[in-house]
């Protein structure tokens, strides 16, 4: 075998290429399995649902369960609530992480360690151990069960603040060096120079904050009591009816409908997201 | 990690005297309120929403407290309560046990596939193959939980058809306790490992080349390659996914809340889920309080623990 | 480079672009983010919770149009609460309450009558001895079984407005395939265990005769029941008189008292334990699934494929089961079977009127209007429940959905009179939790029955002794 390689820095390997790829392959299969019965078993009556071997495509497909969705559920207010919380979190967290980490990467002031480690360190604090004296908080403010109450608790985000810290980092420092021998202050160092490269690191923020706050269960669970502020994932589960005698096809349905915007943040983003999280491993 | 030297030093031709000595310069103060004003939303919001609640809990922890009356000071006594319930040192070891177990094959099986994806094959193909593993990074954990909930079904379930066909007896995942925790495992694990794929394959790709050579000039080839050079130089990479997937693993709640409801018995009871049963559906709000104290702590250590040990195995380049 | 160049300069464009939209789409709906949209949310409407997954919103807009066609003058807000199970809406009405927008009433199930009835609710006593005429016709359409397991000592909370009942689900297909007829109404227990071994032997690898879901109403409660014992030590509280000597004739009255006590945990008896480790050797014999074999949803799309024989619930799934596409003529439905007595389990609900409330009067003329037979007709139209009027089952009723013999749902109460309600004393959460935990390791095996029941004991006993 070559040991020349398409590009830079892969592995050689001893396995045979097609043992490889095949293996892949197969591994790839067990990834999506799931989510292809999901889609498959939507499309077919409750009846068909467990049948063995399992009709990946379904012989006679039906759209009936998703209108048992829309019959069931008021699907839009609960898009309109899911799409407010989950937009306005993606911004606050840009922007938040976005100003936090340059300030950890590129400025010096006291405490910049102690206070780094304190924004690492809330990573480390379940949500449920503080979601009650975090209620108590809201009701202080009185944003218990509104949508605002469920947004702006999630505007620091020490991941993001992480990566964006990384991304300042990455970017050449003499950028900055030769702007301030040119005269320009923090402020226009951070406006002129590095702001404007930071937008690829800032879509990667947004899109792990949209992928995330979309599919947040818990929080609304606790915080959300009115039926008109539930987002989709809170909505879904009363597609499981009563006693649970909901239609499997309706709830995997519901399912897929709420995947949707999750798929297209995914095709759109999976990009910058994907170089997000790889450079979040490399140290620098 | 390096930390960035202040540029204005360095680019000065004559050493300044110690920053003591003199009064800030301008510049200086405007980086100062630049870094206050950039860290504000940050710091406050983690104040008010985190380190806030978390005093509120340790406080709340001291407390007997249902929601209807009002709170009666308690002493130590809900952590007496805590450390006598059985239910709860159990969800502590499965929680422990989930954590080594699943860590461990989330790691394994991203890397053996991260090592893979990046062998020699069409672009087109290694980006599918990418795209497929981190996809269900991106499904609601809740929602794809009651998918594999009928998928694991012993009687019915796809999984046991599909070992069926291979001549394999059906498995009473969810009926049995070491089943039970296996499917919960299998089920976060095909969930997780995306995450720490994609942090190796980027840290693959910063190997320089020239390593490999090295290595295959010594005759190092296969895993014996892999073991010796590729693993080493991997490690600050490995240090990173290791304690995000602790932190992450130490925390699951959803996976086993809708798979098992942490049965059979409790042999599937997290600590986050003992957490959530006690506050809200037993409404204990102090007991609740002591557990996640604990789990805290617990956590903390942990982390610490593995910054402590990454210093003896972990090569920066 | 280019590219890269100008796909950074998209992502800016983009970003600016999202900022912007951010800010309009926050102006816009702001009313939305505050929720000050909501109607009737601070104006003084009466609050309304029901549990989302029973009321869907054709549900809610009848209940709020009949109820504003009645009661023009009184401002009605439904808030249909989601919830996976009652434990997890009880969870969130004290949350509401917690954050001090507790509602005026909640719709409460059997499980949590007694936890709202001892903090937080009102008894309705003296209205319904004021609108004592007025509801005659109601109590007189409703059995005296589900009124009683409303009280709680001596007061009565709510008036009952559905039940199920949990009675045998028979897959016509599979009986035929046994050579089995639908049992008798006296069938026993030995009969019960014989059509599974008859269903099992006729059928392939892929069956399992007898499917049931570990939970505290239609679970491992009925068969305690039919063998004469119960998960707590069982009485009536004194009082309720005034009740049944206005409403009820005598032969109705008797044994009536003024609600259940559920005091002593009695996990270690004989018969207790001789229930589990009857179903542990069904397991064992592969007649019967495992308890976490699966839920409500499962179940319906195994039983229609005739996948499942038979399986114990109420009326309420006769309308899963037309929805899930199940014909009438293929299953039916017959009694529990008799072990040492034959007595059946039930759940009901209803409005629980909250302490809180500071409309009171108003609150009141909403459960009566929920309780009127025109309003729950209107509202029970796809057989999701059992009515609690006996006069609302009628062939009309079930002829779509099914089952043929429709009349077992509200004979049950009737030909058993002792037929009581789950076991739910305040402390019903936990004592719930331990139930489903110790229920999954005692059938792990016969053997595992014994320990694990003491352990079951054990817990109960700390559950019952602390306040709820």
């Amino acid at each position: 075998m070559s040991h020349t390689t398409l590009t830079t820095g892969r592995v050689r390997h001893s396995l045979a290429p097609w043992a490889r790829i095949a293996g892949l392959a197969v591994c790839a299969l067990l990834t999506l399995g799931p989510v292809i019965w999901t889609v498959s078993t939507s499309l077919r009556t409750p009846a068909e649902s467990f049948d063995l071997p399992p009709q990946i495509v379904p012989s006679e497909p039906t759209v009936e369960a998703y209108r048992g969705v829309f019959a069931q559920i008021d699907v839009w207010l609960l898009a309109l609530n899911s799409t407010l919380v989950t937009a306005l979190i993606a911004v606050g967290q840009m922007i938040t992480a976005g100003l936090a980490g340059y300030a950890f990467a590129r400025l010096e002031f006291r405490f910049k360690k102690p206070l780094f480690a304190l924004v690492l360190a809330t990573m480390m604090v379940p949500l449920q151990v503080t979601i009650v004296p975090v209620f108590l908080v809201l009701k202080s403010m009185g944003l218990t069960d509104t949508l605002l109450g469920l947004i702006i608790p999630a505007f620091p985000t020490a991941f993001g603040t992480f990566l964006m810290r990384q991304y300042f980092l990455g970017m050449p420092k003499d950028l900055g060096e030769a702007a301030m021998l040119d005269g320009a202050g923090p402020w226009r160092v951070f406006r002129s120079v590095y702001a404007p490269l930071a937008a690829p690191g800032l879509a990667i923020v947004g899109v792990l904050a949209f992928n995330y706050h979309w599919n947040e269960f818990f929080r609304p669970l606790i915080l959300e009591t009115s039926g008109q502020n539930y987002t989709l994932p809170l909505g879904l589960v009363s597609l499981q009816g009563n006693l649970g005698t909901g239609s499997v096809s309706v709830v995997l349905a519901g399912v897929v409908l709420s995947m949707i915007p999750a798929v297209a943040v995914f095709v759109v983003g999976q990009r910058p997201l994907r170089e997000g999280i790889t450079s979040a491993g490399v140290n620098r | 990690m390096t930390n960035t030297q202040i540029p204005p030093a360095r680019s000065q031709s004559a050493p300044r005297p110690p920053a003591a000595l003199v009064r800030p310069s301008a510049r200086e103060r405007g980086t100062r309120l630049l870094a206050t004003v950039f860290l504000a939303p940050t710091i406050v919001g983690i104040v008010v929403f985190t380190v806030v609640p978390i005093v509120g809990s340790v406080v709340l922890s001291l407390f007997h407290w249902n929601v209807i009356d009002s709170p009666r000071f308690a002493g130590a006594a809900n952590y007496g309560e805590v450390f006598g319930d059985s239910t709860v040192l159990v969800s502590f070891r499965n929680t422990l046990l989930f954590m080594v177990l699943a860590v461990a094959l989330q790691l394994l099986v991203a890397l053996v596939l991260a090592i893979t994806v990046n062998g020699r094959m069409p672009l087109w193909l290694r980006s599918v193959f990418r795209s497929a593993f981190f996809f269900p990074l991106v499904l609601s954990a809740a929602s794809i939980s009651v998918v594999m909930k009928y998928l694991f079904n012993q009687d019915f379930g796809l999984v046991n058809w599909l070992l069926g066909l291979v001549g394999i007896a059906p498995v009473p995942w969810l009926t049995s306790e070491n089943g039970a925790m296996a499917a919960v495992i299998l089920v976060y694990v095909w969930q997780q490992f995306g995450f720490s794929f994609l942090l190796f394959v980027g840290g693959l790709n910063n190997i320089p080349k020239e390593v490999h050579e090295a290595a295959a000039l010594d005759g190092a080839t296969g895993l014996r390659k892999h073991l010796h050079v590729t693993l080493p130089l991997l490690s600050p990479t490995l240090l990173v996914a290791s304690v995000v997937g602790i932190i992450n693993a130490l925390q699951v709640f959803e996976q086993p809340y809708v798979l098992t409801n942490g049965g059979p018995g409790d042999s599937t009871r997290t600590v986050v889920m003992v957490i959530y049963e006690t506050a809200f559906e037993q409404l204990r709000f102090g007991t609740a309080s002591a557990v996640g104290v604990l789990l805290f702590v617990l956590i903390m250590a942990v982390t610490a623990l593995q910054f402590r040990l990454s210093r003896r195995f972990v090569h920066y380049q | 480079m280019t590219d890269s160049h100008t796909r950074r300069s998209l992502l800016r464009y983009g970003a600016y672009g999202a900022a912007a939209a951010a800010l309009a789409g926050t102006a816009a709906s702001w009313d939305r983010l505050t929720a000050a949209d909501i109607p009737g949310r601070d104006d003084g409407s009466l609050v309304v919770a029901t549990l989302g997954p029973a009321y869907g919103p054709a549900a809610v807009r009848t209940l709020t149009e009949g109820f504003a066609e009645q009661y023009p003058d009184i401002k009605l807000r439904i808030n249909a609460v989601q919830a996976v199970d009652w434990s997890d809406f009880f969870a969130k009405i004290l949350t509401q309450i917690a954050a001090g927008t507790a509602p005026d009433l909640v719709y409460v199930a059997t499980e949590g009558v007694q936890l709202f009835a001892q903090r937080l609710g009102l008894p309705l006593d003296r209205w319904v001895r004021r609108d004592a005429d007025e509801l005659r016709e109601y109590f007189a359409d409703v059995h005296p079984s589900l009124v009683e397991s409303m009280m709680y000592e001596g007061s009565l909370y709510q008036l009952p407005v559905e039940f199920n009942a949990a009675d045998m689900y028979l897959n016509r297909q599979v009986l035929r395939r046994a050579g089995a007829d639908r049992p008798p109404a006296d069938w026993t227990r030995d009969d019960f265990t014989a059509l599974l071994r008859r269903m099992k032997k006729s059928s392939d690898s892929h069956f399992t005769p007898y499917f049931w879901t570990n939970r505290l109403w239609g679970g491992v409660v009925p068969w305690l029941f039919a063998n004469g014992t119960n998960l707590l030590a069982e009485s009536k509280a004194p009082g309720g008189d005034w009740l049944w000597d206005t409403f009820y004739p005598a032969d109705q009255r008797q044994g009536r008292g003024g609600g259940f006590r559920w005091t002593t945990p009695q996990a270690t008896g004989a018969r207790f334990e001789e229930t589990y480790e009857y179903l542990a050797s069904l397991i064992e014999e592969g007649l019967c699934t495992r308890p976490e074999g699966g839920n409500g949803q499962n179940l319906v799309g195994v039983f229609s494929t005739g996948r499942v024989g038979v399986t114990p619930a109420g009326g309420f799934w006769a309308g899963g089961l037309h929805q899930a596409g199940m014909p009438a003529d293929r299953y039916d439905v017959q009694y529990f079977p008799r072990w040492r007595t034959q007595r059946h389990q039930f759940g009901g609900a209803g409005y629980a009127l909250l302490r809180t409330s500071k409309r009171q009067e108003e609150a009141w003329e909403f459960i009566k209007y929920a309780a009127r037979k025109d309003t729950l007709t209107r509202l029970f139209t796809t057989n999701q429940t059992t009515p609690a009027r006996r006069s609302m089952l009628t062939a009309d009723r079930y002829r779509e959905t099914g089952p043929d013999h429709w009349r077992v749902f509200y004979d049950t109460l009737d030909r058993f009179p002792d037929t009581g309600p789950i076991p739910a004393p305040p402390q019903v959460a936990e004592v719930e939790q331990v139930l489903l935990k110790h229920t999954g390791t005692a059938l792990s095996s016969p053997r595992a029955v014994r320990p694990a029941l003491r352990r079951l004991q054990g817990d109960l006993e700390k559950a019952m002794e602390r306040d709820a």
